[in-house]
């Protein structure tokens, strides 16, 4: 560990009396600093630490490929993205799918469907539940990213990593689900299955569009940083933690449907203690991530 | 009935002479009354006793027990309501009140008392009104609380009996108002001794009344000078008075002791606490101070005479112990008995205890009374009367003797009465002996030098005090003495009916009193006679005869035989005195006077002076009877002062007196058969009898409180010695304990020397002990300065061991070095000696050789001497021949030397170029990687690019697809009026168009479109474009307004024209020199698809080839410019074509060409 030596000597304090994050920027700095970033380390990072916001959409885009690990090329490949960007809006300003008017969001989502070969013939044909997925993850994203370009860019990589890399392991998740849930609290697990509400939980909501839409983006970003840097089943966790919190008023809703609905619209004030217990079971259950240096 | 008959019965038997009977019957009837609560029986009992008045039953009925109480009150007060029964109940009451029965407080409660208040305040005969006054009396002390109630009645009693005894109303008898007046008297010292305030406010109140004035001058007042005021009347209150906490501490006693203490009736009158001291003193201490002042010589002479006394005193202590009655008393303090000798003459419990009774008012006396002793020892003895002595000092042993004797004598039981009488008696005499001997004394104080100042000074200075109650006194005191005198002739008189006058002293005196009167006898005649003999006799010579008799008389009685050698001693005394001392004041001569004029003689100063009271009351005594003889009982009450009690005394006397005369003059018979004769005197005598009864009942009743109170001192006494006695064992005990103390004392001094002995012996140990400790701790300095020493010592040899051990160590190095050195040098010699023998080896062999060789150089001379030259040659040549190769391996080892060494530095070279090359392919991946990721931006930049030409594509083929069918629609018309020419045209368009209908259709519309000139006829797919280019080129010949715009569509983006251009290139590819001389677009399109499929570039170039007509580009151009060429003519553009163009052309040329031939 090169930035032990750098570390300040209080750090061990203050990670006991519960500071955290202090220490990690450093670190971080000193990640960044590296030139031909090491993509493995910072995904370590990401899984052990939250990010600091100032260097999210920088990592971010590191880990989903939009930039390379050279810091030589960044600005090259920057401008390439850039280009691209401003050509695919053009064209699709050319053929008129997007006008000044058009959401933001729904521009993201028609550049994505170019790029994908996925335009429809018609902007007024009906979109797909994929598309719906895009529309909640590049409105949840336009909140936490700034630029445009760099919006459009995280979500194009991050919607593509959903569907490529996460593919398989998306459609384990309720049952990894229903594991830890019986784990954790095997009453609640019990109480939903009288229920019948185990099968129609909001799995959608959950697992496909990342709880985007479910908790402030403030929040959410946090729980991204762990997909990003790789680890869906913290969304698994996530859920599991939902239903800790809530549990006396899940135990007193009795229909699946009422549950389904209370969980669609759960409270967001506590949506950051949610988070920061589920990284903490996260982490119980699934080890912290060793840095593999 | 049967009960009724069978108590009457019993009740007869009561009666009965036989004793045994009649205790058996009062047994009977005490069960009845245990057993039974009802009243039947007390009230037969009651009406037995008031028609019999039998004792017996009289006994049962004062005996009775808390529940009958209530009946026989009942019954009582039931017989007092009735005139008849009246006296007799009230008697009865008397009887039961005075036994102070157990339930005497529920007296006050008893309808009885109102009924007898009431009684008292409505009767009029005097019978009935003494009896219960008496009762009255006698009652009050028992219920003092229930004053509270009745006290208005008690005193409007005492108003209406005091009026009573001075009006007479009715037809009462002298006789009977002297009783009442008695009682009344009596009743007046109760309620002043018990209520003074509210007694006195009463009096105030009722006596400011005029009409009352005259009784309170004539009774009250006289009763008032009896009396003292009443400290309550000073710290009291009328409430004080009342209140029940104030009675609660009394007991009966106490409350007539109590109403005693503040008389100044001698008869009444008890001398307690101090009364009668100050009494005494205030007529006494006068008289002493001026005796002191006038005569100190006096006061040696009666120290004088106390001193004299003493052998007379102790033969008399002497007599005294002998009784053995409380010896301790007097042996314990044995020197005071010495110096107050007449005090242990006069011993009585009430001056061991501290308390005064009665008697101790003589008992205050006797100091006064040693000196007349005294006086009479000296004057008789100083003066050499032989009478004096002989006669004076044996009486007053015998005298005590007997008083002790008599003391001893009596037992317990009867103590009470005989006391009494004995004190009285004991008093007495000295009395008497004091009253003689002032005589003595006076003219025994006039030989002295101031005797007749004493004498002329003293009348004058107690004159004020005494002289206004001299006759006063006189005669009070004088029938108080014979009061009580009288009092114990009834006494004896009536003790002698009812009881047989067994338990009287005079009784039992008698029998002792035998050897007395022999003793009597012998100094005076009366003594001879019984004792109410002389009594009476001496009563009755006392009143009409010389005052010289009325000595005797009084004596005798009282004192009986004591008194008799005394007074005549006295007599005799005084007579003697008088005789052998001319002196004025003689007794007889003025008493006689004094007598005569009825005024107080001179000297009866003297008397009050000396004997305060007890002289003045007898003379008072012995003037006022002598007056009263003279003027008659009728001046009795006119006398104010004299007391009512004395009144009644000398009544009683007279009674007596007439009644012994009257015994005397009748005989028994006939006195029992003409008692009707007599019948009223005889009934007032009765009642007369009665009221005496009731008189000495009540008198008995205050004795029986006196007794009381002296069982109560001696109980003192006896505590009071009990203490003593302890205080003694106490004291021994305080002696043994101080011996022991001293024993202590003596052994803690020698313990304490001891120690003191051995505390210098452990000093002189410890100094030497010191001294040696010193001695040591020098020997230990000196050691340790030794020991100092040593270490230093030790510290240098220890330094010198260093230093030694270190030249050891140099030492064994340098034995070391030599060992070593020498170990060389032997290998050396050793070595030197191998080489010695080597030497002398090789010596040898040289030796050997030497000879071998001489032996071979002989053998070479003998044998080769000719070959030697050819050898040498040989050798020469060989040598040089050696020597030459040597020289050659020389230089070879030197080349592969250097060789070698080229081989390392290349060796290490390789090495660094094969870091390097790593280094290089690492930094070539690096790049590669970085050029990879730009290369992957710019792919996915390219697959955007793609992406957006095919949407346009399809934009673009959306749109034609419009126009198509607008076009189509047109041309259905213009087929219409054109279908001819469209049907010459039609086969080979046809032909041609029948590959690709849809193109050719397109083809066909853009023709139709563009221009109206029909198309060339065989045209080939490779051909097209030029063939397109050539029709545009036509149609732009035609229409020049579409050229500025295709021209400046050619501009218009020069990415398109790569994408584009490409197919044009494509088509030719077989063609391999036309790219890469063409143009750096032509490179660039070749590089680009380098790896692309052919395929894929035909059908690109395909549809793209296609599309090259629609979009005019270059090609268009091209072949624009080749078009123009012809019509350079007409064209305004005139130029020359440039060499791209050319080959274009060419190309064009060619292809058309290679279109046209295949």
């Amino acid at each position: 560990m090169t930035e032990d030596s750098q570390r300040n000597f209080r750090s061990v304090y203050y990670e006991k009396v519960g500071f955290r994050g202090v220490e990690e920027k450093k670190s971080l700095e000193i990640l960044l600093k590296d030139d031909r970033l090491d993509i493995e380390k910072l995904c370590t990072f990401s899984q052990r630490f939250p990010l600091p916001s100032m260097y999210r959409a920088l990592v971010w885009k590191v880990l989903l490929g939009i930039l390379p690990p050279h810091h030589e090329s960044h600005a090259q490949v920057m401008m390439y993205r850039k280009e691209q960007y401003s050509d695919v809006l053009h064209a699709l300003r050319v053929v008129r799918f997007v006008s000044d008017a058009t959401p933001q969001v729904e521009v993201y989502l028609r550049m994505y469907q170019l790029e994908s070969g996925k335009l429809p013939r018609s902007p007024s044909f009906p979109r797909e539940p994929e598309d719906e997925v895009f529309l909640a993850i590049a409105k949840a994203m336009e909140e936490m990213v700034e630029d445009s370009v760099d919006c459009y860019w995280i979500i194009r990589c991050f919607v593509n990593q959903l569907n490529s890399k996460y593919r398989d392991s998306l459609p384990q998740l309720p049952k990894a689900f229903e594991q830890y849930l019986n784990l954790e609290d095997s009453r609640l697990l019990s109480h939903l299955k009288t229920c019948s509400a185990v099968s129609k939980l909001p799995y959608d909501l959950w697992f496909k569009r990342c709880f985007a839409g479910c908790l402030p983006e403030s929040s959410l970003q946090r729980v991204w940083d762990k997909v990003v840097s790789g680890s869906c089943k913290i969304l698994v966790f996530v859920a599991v933690e939902i239903l800790l919190t809530f549990k006396i008023k899940v135990m007193a809703l009795n229909s699946a449907e009422k549950i389904t609905k209370f969980l669609e619209n759960i409270p967001q004030d506590s949506s950051d203690a949610i988070v920061s217990k589920a990284i903490d079971l996260w982490h119980k259950h699934c080890g912290t991530p060793v840095h593999s240096a | 009935m049967a009960q009724q008959a069978n108590i009457g019965d019993l009740l007869s038997m009561l009666d009965s002479p036989v004793l045994s009977v009649r205790d058996d019957v009062t047994a009977v009837f005490k069960e009845n009354l245990t057993s039974d609560r009802g009243p039947v029986l007390v009230n037969t009992l009651v009406d037995y006793y008031l028609e019999t008045s039998s004792q017996p039953v009289l006994h049962i009925l004062t005996t009775l027990q808390e529940p009958h109480d209530k009946h026989l009150l009942d019954k009582m007060n039931e017989y007092v309501g009735k005139a008849a029964s009246r006296l007799s109940t009230l008697s009865l009451l008397g009887h039961v009140i005075r036994l102070q029965p157990s339930w005497k407080h529920k007296l006050s409660q008893a309808p009885l008392l109102p009924s007898l208040l009431k009684c008292l305040k409505t009767d009029t005969d005097v019978l009935v009104l003494t009896t219960g006054v008496l009762v009255l009396i006698t009652m009050l002390p028992m219920i003092p609380q229930s004053g509270k109630q009745h006290l208005h009645d008690f005193f409007d009693i005492f108003g209406r009996l005091s009026s009573w005894c001075l009006k007479k109303p009715g037809h009462v008898t002298e006789v009977y108002l002297v009783h009442l007046h008695a009682s009344v008297y009596a009743l007046f010292h109760r309620l002043y001794g018990m209520y003074p305030c509210n007694f006195v406010s009463f009096l105030r109140s009722h006596y400011s009344m005029k009409e009352n004035l005259e009784t309170f001058e004539e009774v009250v007042k006289p009763m008032m000078e009896h009396v003292r005021i009443h400290p309550e009347l000073v710290t009291g209150s009328k409430d004080h008075e009342l209140d029940p906490r104030r009675w609660r501490r009394l007991e009966t006693h106490d409350v007539v002791i109590e109403c005693a203490k503040i008389s100044l009736d001698p008869t009444e009158a008890s001398y307690e606490d101090g009364y009668s001291v100050s009494h005494q003193i205030s007529a006494r201490f006068p008289h002493r101070s001026a005796d002191v002042t006038a005569s100190p010589h006096v006061d040696t002479q009666n120290s004088y005479g106390s001193a004299t006394s003493t052998p007379h005193s102790i033969s008399r202590l002497t007599l005294s112990n002998t009784p053995g009655q409380l010896p301790q008393t007097l042996s314990s303090p044995p020197t005071r008995l010495l110096t107050e000798p007449p005090q242990a003459t006069l011993w009585s419990p009430s001056m061991v205890c501290g308390m005064t009774t009665p008697p101790t008012s003589p008992g205050n006396v006797p100091p006064d009374l040693s000196h007349p002793y005294s006086k009479v020892f000296g004057t008789t003895g100083g003066k050499g009367t032989p009478l004096g002595t002989p006669a004076t000092s044996p009486p007053p042993a015998p005298l005590c003797h007997s008083d002790e004797y008599v003391h001893i004598s009596l037992p317990q039981a009867t103590t009470t009465p005989a006391k009494k009488e004995e004190r009285t008696d004991s008093a007495r005499p000295w009395l008497h002996r004091q009253h003689h001997l002032p005589n003595d004394r006076g003219p025994e104080e006039l030989p002295g030098s101031k005797g007749s100042v004493t004498l002329s000074d003293l009348p004058g200075f107690l004159g004020d005090l005494a002289s206004e109650e001299d006759s006063i006194e006189k005669d009070k005191e004088e029938a108080a003495i014979s009061k009580e005198l009288s009092e114990i002739t009834t006494a004896d008189a009536e003790l002698l009916v009812p009881r047989g006058g067994f338990d009287s002293p005079f009784y039992r005196d008698s029998l002792p009193g035998c050897p007395r009167k022999t003793h009597s006898a012998a100094s005076g005649p009366q003594g001879t006679s019984a004792n109410p003999e002389p009594l009476n006799s001496s009563l009755d010579k006392l009143g009409p005869d010389t005052p010289k008799q009325a000595f005797t008389p009084i004596d005798l009685p009282c004192g009986g035989s004591e008194e008799g050698p005394v007074g005549n001693r006295g007599r005799q005394a005084s007579l003697e005195t008088s005789i052998l001392t001319p002196s004025p004041c003689k007794i007889p001569p003025p008493r006689g006077a004094g007598f005569g004029s009825g005024q107080p003689p001179p000297y009866d100063h003297l008397f009050e002076v000396a004997l305060p009271k007890t002289a003045h009351h007898f003379v008072s005594k012995k003037t006022e009877e002598l007056l009263k003889k003279a003027k008659g009982n009728a001046e009795e009450d006119s006398w104010p002062s004299t007391s009512p009690v004395e009144v009644l005394d000398r009544l009683i006397q007279q009674g007596a007196d007439a009644h012994s005369k009257e015994l005397n003059k009748l005989s028994l018979p006939s006195k029992s058969v003409d008692w009707t004769h007599f019948g009223d005197e005889i009934r007032t005598l009765r009642n007369q009898l009665l009221l005496l009864h009731n008189q000495l009942l009540y008198e008995r009743f205050k004795r029986q409180q006196h007794a009381v109170r002296n069982r109560r001192l001696l109980r003192k006494v006896i505590k009071a010695a009990a203490l003593e006695e302890h205080n003694a064992a106490m004291k021994d005990q305080l002696k043994l304990q101080e011996k022991d103390i001293q024993i202590w004392k003596v052994s803690l001094q020698k313990e304490q020397a001891r120690y003191s002995q051995l505390q210098e012996q452990r000093d002189t140990v410890v100094t030497q002990l010191h001294s040696q400790i010193r001695q040591l701790q020098h020997d230990r300095e000196e050691f340790y300065n030794q020991s100092q020493e040593l270490q230093t010592k030790l510290e240098d040899c220890r330094n010198m061991i260093a230093e030694l051990r270190l030249e050891l160590k140099k030492a064994s190095s340098k034995v070391c070095h030599t060992e070593l050195l020498l170990s060389q040098v032997s290998q050396k010699l050793s070595n030197s000696e191998s080489v010695q023998q080597q030497m002398e080896f090789l010596n040898r062999q040289l030796l050997v050789l030497g000879e071998v060789n001489e032996l071979y150089l002989e053998q070479l001379q003998n044998k080769h001497s000719d070959t030697t030259k050819e050898v040498e040659m040989m050798k020469a040549a060989y040598r040089k021949e050696l020597e030459k190769n040597r020289s050659h391996v020389l230089q070879q080892n030197q080349r592969l030397d250097t060789s070698q060494k080229r081989i390392l530095e290349l060796e290490s070279h390789l090495a660094k170029k094969d870091h390097l090359l790593l280094e290089q392919k690492k930094y070539l991946e690096d790049v590669k990687l970085q050029a990879r990721g730009q290369l992957q931006a710019a792919e996915s930049r390219y697959e955007a690019q793609k992406r957006i030409t095919q949407a346009f594509e399809l934009e673009i083929l959306d749109l034609y697809g419009r126009l198509e069918k607008d076009g189509l629609l047109k041309k259905l018309e213009e087929e219409k009026t054109e279908a001819a020419e469209a049907a010459e045209e039609r086969p080979d368009c046809c032909n041609d168009g029948c590959s690709d209908s849809v193109i050719g259709h397109n083809e066909e519309a853009s023709g139709h479109n563009g221009e109206t000139k029909p198309p060339r006829p065989g045209s080939t797919r490779g051909s097209s474009g030029s063939r397109g280019g050539g029709g545009s080129s036509s149609s732009s010949e035609l229409s020049t307004p579409e050229k500025p715009p295709n021209q400046r569509a050619g501009p218009f983006s020069s990415r398109w024209e790569t994408a584009v251009g490409e197919p044009s290139t494509s088509i030719p590819t077989t063609v391999g020199s036309l790219p890469s001389s063409k143009s750096f677009l032509g490179m660039k399109a070749r590089e680009l698809f380098r790896n692309k499929s052919e395929s894929q570039c035909d059908e690109d170039s395909m549809t793209i080839s296609s599309l090259s007509e629609t979009l005019k580009t270059e090609l268009g151009k091209d072949s624009g410019v080749e078009a123009k060429t012809p019509l350079n003519l007409d064209g305004p553009y005139p130029s020359p074509p440039n060499p791209d163009s050319v080959g274009q052309l060419h190309i064009m040329d060619y292809n058309e060409t290679h279109h046209e031939h295949s």
